[in-house]
């Protein structure tokens, strides 16, 4: 299995203040396959993102990826997971603010041995025209589309989306849903969203709904329509 | 109506300890700051006092005069009946055995009374009461054997003379030397006991009324004169206000005020911007609580006041605790700096109003001031810019353009020092006061060293003798008898050294321009041929020498107007050529020429050149002896009065260095630490992140100290211009050693890899959640 999640426990606090936030998650998640944790506020989606993603750890439990335990890996390792395996999108963007369109995307490019050519990512994600912006001056989804540039130029196998639209309108979110799904689709990135919206679960391969940090469903989409054909 | 408290005054105390390091660099910066110049200006202060009130208290003549031959009693009545009191200031000048000179007088109990410092005064025959200035520099403590030409003598005390606060042994000379110069007094019976031989029949005058002003007193010195050398053939005579001995630690006390707190209002402005940058920081740290705070209700005035307090606080308990160490440790080290360089009385500490308004009082304005006015501007947006941290007005400008062919690194570098560029502004500022400080603490030593070894090559003559007509002993209004009396000099000035050659020398006074003093200028006439210059001069070729042009900002074609030091006639010279003599301020003219523009007659000469010591002149007849010793006296003593402040300058410098690359640095990681918290999340290792945001450091501390090092050579050149011209006769040569930028740039370095150790570890530190927060 590509991507798998085994027995994840993690709480915060301590004595009577100490809050559960996974209580054992094991998911498998196949290669390429588009997978989104639905969930409310609090459900622990965000948390398992993290873990996932190397920036936070679990008390117990273990995610292998193909086969290679993060358990084990200490600092050092563990940034060399991050640099190589995985691409990360968040709400806010976080794109380095001093640095213009061009230049955010070129700091994940840096990281790849070969990275995907940043032109080409500049006329795929329409930023061409503002390549050489820096964050303040574009708008929300140009924002986001640059951290998804960012994210997808060295191309990641996991790329991990903790709540993508969540700032953005509808119109915007839809571009951004549609933006991911062609990422998807043409370089085959697994993707691992969190989101609160529902509507999305809808282009996934696969939806897991997560409440009180435990899995409460897991069901595979046989029939995904696409982004564009989103509405909430 | 109960007050209520604003509930934010709680993150006080918790900021103080969040931001624990910031506060305390700066606050032991502030503390060493303030405690130095606070106790700078109260031993200055009260320095002055007791200096002032010496004059008075130790009964300090207004004059002294020196006779040929002591005076009869019949001679003391009648210069007393020019409404003066005479006192027996009689002196033997003897060798001691660690090759020093001492001048001994007998005990003084009416004029120039000793303060004593130290032990008593002498008693028996076989004590002696040493100046304690001499007797530091030369290892003698109470109780030593001091072997004083034929005679041991026991020290009983260390004493001030009022008439030597500096140790000046001739009132010709540039510079005081405390170290192979020094005054005692002994019992009128161990006096008594020296030869005639060996006495210097010297006299203090007291007038029975006190003068009002310099200018009455120049005019009663002058009228005291006149009618002394009617009735006394007289060798020496120096009014109180001409005597350097006196004169010079009055005008040195006070005269490092101005630079100290020059050197103290730009630290306190470079903390001040320190604090406003992180200030400023904050806010943008804390945008969306402010954000929140103003849309509650809060006022701007509330928030400003919040941000205002921890700064403001940590200034005042610094100028407190800084005040408290000034008036104690410190005020008694900056005192020690004047007693290691004047033979100075006790003192009392006097409280000073003023220090304590320049340095708690005025920081705190300064500090409220900039910070309300920035915090004003920066908290001056709507609660809703705050909550959307929309906190730039001007968000519409654009990126500076950087080809994508440069290196990612590089751009991103670049991206980093444009980012922060008002803290990299005021961190150059910074480095340029801390290396002009540092520059003056290494050049020093280099440049006196280099003085002193280049001098035998420069000296015109190993031996300049300048020759003298007793004061008051050519009458103008009986022209005969002065013409008799010529002819008489002339001929015990001949010697038969066959090494001496003639020259004539006239001394003339540079105008006091400003704030700078008048200084004497030698004007040397040399004759045709001469062995010692080498000048080849023409008639009508008027050459300075190379220190004369380089104090003076002097070039060939410059006209030089001078005046006679006691006169009103002013001479112009305009300049043929440059001589490199570094041995004094001097002017070489044709013998003819000066002979002739000073009426001194075709044949006459006023002092030899000599490769060896001339030993059959009278020494009533040498006014002056130039030699290496006599050159070096400025140096020798700039190196023991500044020793012990060098190593303080030096140590300041590297303290504010280390605290603005500290904070500054800081505060751009902190700024950054969004974006180095992504970069970890990336997958960029900690030498990546390192590599990209403390190598723009790196870079640009690099190239501050290196754009420094030109700057500070030209700041440091006016301030030795300035200090030369203001306080002190003569020049060395300015130079700055090549050792000296390589230290700079050593220390520099040095102390920016402990800064960027402590950043490097920052960095580590940065949490990759610090990038989550703004999703919540």
């Amino acid at each position: 299995m590509f991507l798998e999640i085994k027995g994840i426990k993690k709480g915060y606090g301590q004595g009577d203040s100490r809050v559960e936030v996974l209580k054992g998650i094991d998911i498998e998640v196949e290669q390429g396959s588009f997978v989104v944790l639905l969930g409310p506020s609090g459900s622990g989606k965000s948390t398992l993102l993290n873990i996932i993603g190397g920036i936070d750890t679990a008390d117990e439990g273990d995610i292998t990826i193909r086969g290679e335990s993060m358990g084990h890996m200490g600092e050092k390792k563990l940034t060399q997971y991050r640099r190589q395996h995985l691409g990360y999108i968040f709400q806010m963007y976080n794109l380095i603010p001093n640095l213009t369109v061009r230049e955010n995307i070129e700091v994940g490019a840096y990281l790849s041995k070969q990275p995907l050519d940043v032109d080409e990512l500049l006329e795929t994600l329409g930023l061409a025209a503002h390549q050489g912006k820096l964050p303040n001056q574009l708008s929300g989804g140009q924002q986001q589309r640059t951290s998804i540039g960012r994210a997808i130029v060295k191309n990641p196998d996991i790329l991990l989306c903790d709540e993508p639209t969540g700032a953005l309108d509808f119109n915007t979110s839809k571009e951004i849903l549609k933006l991911i799904e062609t990422v998807n689709a043409q370089y085959g990135n697994t993707i691992v969203m969190v989101t609160h919206n529902d509507a999305i679960r809808l282009m996934a391969d696969r939806v897991i709904r997560l409440r009180d940090g435990v899995i409460r469903k897991d069901e595979r989409n046989t029939e995904k329509i696409s982004a564009e054909a989103l509405e909430w | 109506m109960v007050m209520k408290k604003n509930p934010l005054r709680k993150r006080y105390l918790r900021d103080l300890r969040g931001d624990i390091g910031k506060y305390l660099v700066i606050f032991v910066l502030l503390v060493l700051t303030i405690s130095e110049v606070s106790g700078f200006l109260v031993a200055e202060n009260s320095m002055i006092s007791a200096y002032n009130e010496s004059f008075t208290k130790y009964n300090t003549e207004h004059g002294n005069f020196t006779a040929q031959k002591k005076m009869n009693a019949a001679q003391k009545k009648r210069v007393e009946a020019l409404h003066v009191t005479l006192y027996d200031l009689f002196y033997s000048e003897i060798e001691t055995d660690n090759g020093s000179t001492l001048r001994v007088f007998a005990d003084r109990k009416e004029v120039n009374v000793p303060c004593v410092m130290d032990g008593a005064l002498p008693e028996q025959k076989d004590e002696i009461a040493i100046d304690r200035m001499y007797a530091q520099n030369n290892g003698i403590a109470v109780g030593d054997t001091l072997r004083v030409g034929d005679n041991a003598f026991t020290v009983s005390g260390l004493v001030a003379l009022p008439d030597y606060s500096a140790l000046f042994s001739d009132n010709n000379d540039s510079m005081f030397d405390a170290l192979r110069f020094g005054a005692g007094v002994v019992t009128q019976e161990a006096f008594d006991a020296f030869g005639n031989e060996q006495k210097v029949w010297r006299y203090a005058w007291k007038y029975e009324t006190e003068p009002s002003g310099e200018e009455e007193e120049k005019e009663m010195a002058d009228d005291f004169l006149a009618a002394l050398a009617g009735e006394v053939s007289l060798s020496g005579y120096i009014p109180r206000y001409l005597n350097q001995a006196i004169q010079y630690t009055g005008s040195d006390l006070g005269s490092d005020r101005a630079t100290i707190q020059m050197f103290f209002y730009i630290v306190v402005v470079i903390i001040t911007f320190v604090f406003a940058i992180t200030t400023s920081n904050t806010i943008a740290k804390e945008s969306t609580v402010i954000g929140t705070l103003r849309a509650s209700g809060f006022t701007k005035g509330e928030l400003v006041r919040h941000y205002l307090f921890l700064p403001l606080a940590v200034t005042l308990v610094a100028a407190l605790i800084g005040n408290i160490l000034g008036y104690t440790v410190l005020k008694e080290w900056n005192a020690s700096l004047y007693y290691n360089s004047y033979s100075l009385p006790t003192y009392e500490t006097r409280w000073n109003a003023q220090a304590f308004v320049q340095t708690t009082v005025l920081p705190v304005i300064i500090m409220i001031l900039v910070n309300t006015g920035i915090l004003t501007r920066r908290l001056s947006l709507s609660p809703l810019q705050f909550l959307r941290r929309e906190l730039k007005k001007k968000s519409g400008r654009g990126a500076m353009p950087l080809s994508k062919r440069i290196p990612f690194f590089t751009r991103f570098r670049t991206r980093v020092i444009l980012q922060n560029r008002s803290n990299y502004l005021l961190l150059g500022i910074g480095i340029f006061f801390a290396n002009v400080l540092l520059m003056f603490g290494l050049m020093m030593p280099s440049m006196l060293d280099r003085y002193e070894s280049r001098l035998p090559e420069t000296m015109l003559s190993n031996y300049q003798y300048i020759l003298q007509l007793p004061a008051g002993a050519i009458d103008e209004e009986e022209k005969l008898a002065a013409v008799l009396k010529m002819m008489r000099f002339s001929k015990a000035m001949e010697t038969d050294n066959p090494d001496a050659e003639k020259f004539s020398a006239q001394v003339l006074r540079t105008y006091p321009d400003g704030d700078y003093k008048g200084e004497d200028i030698l004007l040397y006439g040399i004759g045709e041929d001469s062995r010692y210059v080498s000048l080849e001069l023409q008639p009508g070729d008027v050459y300075i020498s190379s220190t004369y042009a380089e104090k003076m900002f002097l070039n060939v074609g410059d006209t030089v107007t001078l005046k006679e030091p006691y006169g009103d006639a002013s001479y112009d010279f305009t300049i043929t050529g440059i001589s490199d003599y570094e041995g004094s301020l001097s002017l070489f003219l044709p013998q003819a020429d000066l002979n002739e523009r000073f009426d001194l007659g075709r044949n006459t000469f006023t002092g030899y050149f000599s490769d060896t010591e001339i030993t059959d002149i009278d020494q009533a007849y040498i006014g002056q002896v130039i030699d290496e010793e006599a050159l070096t006296k400025v140096s020798r003593q700039l190196t023991h009065s500044i020793g012990d402040a060098l190593i303080v300058i030096n140590a300041f410098s590297v303290a504010i260095f280390i605290t603005l690359v500290f904070l500054l640095s800081k505060i751009i990681i902190e700024k950054n630490a969004q974006s180095i918290s992504m970069t970890k999340i990336l997958g960029y290792t900690g030498r990546e992140i390192s590599a990209l945001y403390i190598v723009s450091t790196t870079i640009m501390v690099l190239l501050f100290i290196l754009i420094s090092l030109p700057l500070c050579y030209r700041a440091m050149e006016w301030l030795f211009r300035v200090l030369f011209l203001s306080k002190m006769n003569g020049w060395i040569p300015y130079y700055i050693g090549r050792e000296v930028y390589l230290k700079m740039i050593a220390m520099g370095i040095l102390t920016y890899a402990i800064v960027a150790v402590a950043e490097y570890h920052k960095i580590r530190k940065i949490p990759m959640e610090e990038a989550l927060k703004n999703v919540e």
